[in-house]
């Protein structure tokens, strides 16, 4: 398939949707549902001025170390829990219960002990964040091919080189599908974290045009977030490109013959 | 020099013990390439790991150039069977083959050319930058052996290394593997189930006995050193040899169902 049909493909419905949107909406005079072209119209002077570095900026910081954060915990936890069966079984009735939790609960109690400032909030994405990477890391380097990992051992394999070269790139699959979760219940709990005690934010903003009637405002915030999903979401597939690329190779191979 | 005395492995679990391997004693040269062969589970696999160090025995020993087994011993190599498996799927070949040795803390320019030999010696030069699953089957067991070669070893395992590629290819490795084996003088263990390629390759064919493993026959293959597909294959001593051991392998098999 040529760039050109592929990118058809992808953008033929968000552009359908769109127009519908647009012409359902051309004529509504009802408060709550503005049209989507008073929607748009108000979109580049709500965030491209000050808000941008004011909101915009704080929520994605936020959200890439909170994400940042709860990779590496993820990833090292889940190494030290996946090659170790003792570490596994006192752990595993506990992490059950941890990730069991939804993290949005933990909103009020973090911020008790940590305040209501960007710290809490870092916290909370990483709470939520850390149980679909550190689980699928588990997993991920519990499966270890077994004549690979004879063949570490007779080359005299091992330590940090087996760290690198075996166990991570061995379990680098399981750790992107985890990642990939991660990514958007890191965006979810960006806006939760933003919405209870916040004052700076895409969250925060959200809310505040709700409460002061600014509904297209409100509405342009909503589309805000959604296309930060998808931009964050392509980064994502880039670096999954690179990263798995052998492994996607393999499956390419493996589905010609 | 490769030194195995007294070696028994019963596995534990379950409830059910299984004795795969009742005695074994055996001795290879230096320099030496001697096969193993015997009827399907008669324990080849378990005996390959007891030497390579990946198995702890039940008893014996087993000692390389005089030192005791323990763990995997830093002058040995093994090539495996599953070759799709034991290559790094992430590395390009010429990372798998240097892997090893970065890992030993080798020097960038010894190990630069320790892997272009290798890849050299197994006529794969030209694919160093390929992944291993862009190559054939045939292609990636040469991988594994340039690996173990560039690692220097001083005795070499293989196990059913040509088991899973087509007959031709086979043909090839058979010969690319005396070739290397003659040029490095490296002492060598050649694990198959296959009595014609034992016959082949070996100067000596080691005959395991069914389920508990002990030796059946050690056999002298004394057919000339230079060999080839056509003419030592079609050597009346070959046949005679060949069928010395397909003889010795049924008369294993039956004392062992019976």
């Amino acid at each position: 398939m040529t760039i050109v049909r592929r990118t058809a493909v992808v953008l033929a419905l968000p552009v359908l949707l769109v127009v519908a949107w647009w012409f359902a909406s051309a004529g509504s005079t009802d408060f709550y549902r503005p049209p989507l072209s008073r929607i748009l119209a108000v979109f580049p002077e709500t965030w491209l001025g000050a808000r941008l570095r004011d909101d915009v900026l704080p929520s994605v910081v936020r959200l890439l170390l909170g994400y940042g954060a709860a990779l590496v915990l993820g990833i090292a936890l889940g190494v030290l829990i996946g090659a170790n069966r003792t570490v596994r079984a006192l752990l595993e009735p506990v992490l059950e219960f941890l990730r069991a939790i939804p993290p949005p609960v933990l909103v009020p109690i973090i911020a008790l002990v940590a305040g209501i400032g960007d710290l809490t909030k870092v916290i909370v994405i990483v709470s939520g964040c850390v149980w679909p990477i550190l689980l699928n890391t588990v997993e991920g380097v519990r499966a270890v091919d077994d004549v690979l990992d004879d063949t570490c051992r007779s080359y005299g394999i091992r330590g940090v080189t087996r760290l690198r070269h075996l166990v991570l790139r061995a379990a680098s699959p399981q750790i992107v599908t985890g990642a990939r979760q991660a990514l958007s219940i890191g965006i979810i709990l960006m806006v939760i974290s933003e919405m209870f005690a916040a004052n700076s934010g895409l969250g925060f903003a959200v809310v505040q045009f709700q409460r002061g009637f600014a509904i297209p405002e409100m509405w342009s915030g909503v589309l805000l977030l959604g296309l930060l999903g998808v931009v964050l979401s392509l980064l994502f597939r880039l670096a999954e490109a690179r990263i798995l690329r052998w492994y996607h190779g393999i499956r390419a191979v493996s589905r010609e013959s | 020099m490769l030194e195995v005395s007294g070696l028994r492995k019963v596995y534990d679990g379950h409830g059910r013990r299984v004795e795969a391997i009742a005695e074994l004693t055996f001795t290879v040269a230096d320099g030496e390439l001697a096969c193993v062969v015997g009827p399907s589970g008669c324990g080849k696999t378990t005996l390959l790991k007891c030497i390579a160090g990946l198995l702890p025995p039940t008893a014996g020993e087993v000692r390389v150039d005089g030192v005791p087994v323990t763990g995997p011993p830093p002058g040995l190599a093994v090539v495996f069977q599953e070759y799709g498996r034991s290559l790094f799927p992430w590395l390009r070949v010429r990372d798998n083959v240097d892997l090893p040795l970065r890992a030993a803390g080798q020097r960038r320019a010894h190990r630069d050319r320790a892997v272009a030999e290798a890849l050299d010696a197994v006529g794969l030069a030209d694919a160093q930058h390929a992944y291993p699953w862009q190559l054939s089957g045939g292609m990636q067991q040469r991988v594994a052996i340039a690996r173990a070669i560039a690692y220097g070893p001083t005795v070499l395992l293989m196990d059913e290394p040509f088991a899973a590629v087509d007959a031709q290819t086979r043909a090839d490795l058979e010969d690319l593997l005396r070739a290397v084996w003659q040029r490095l003088g490296v002492t060598l263990l050649f694990v198959t189930h296959d009595i014609d390629e034992s016959v082949y390759l070996g100067q000596r064919v080691i005959v395991l006995s069914g389920s508990p493993t002990r030796i059946a026959e050690d056999v002298a293959i004394d057919l000339p050193a230079t060999r080839d597909q056509l003419t030592t294959r079609g050597d009346p001593r070959f046949a005679e040899l060949r069928g010395q051991i397909y003889a010795q392998i049924q008369k294993a098999k039956s004392r062992s169902e019976g």
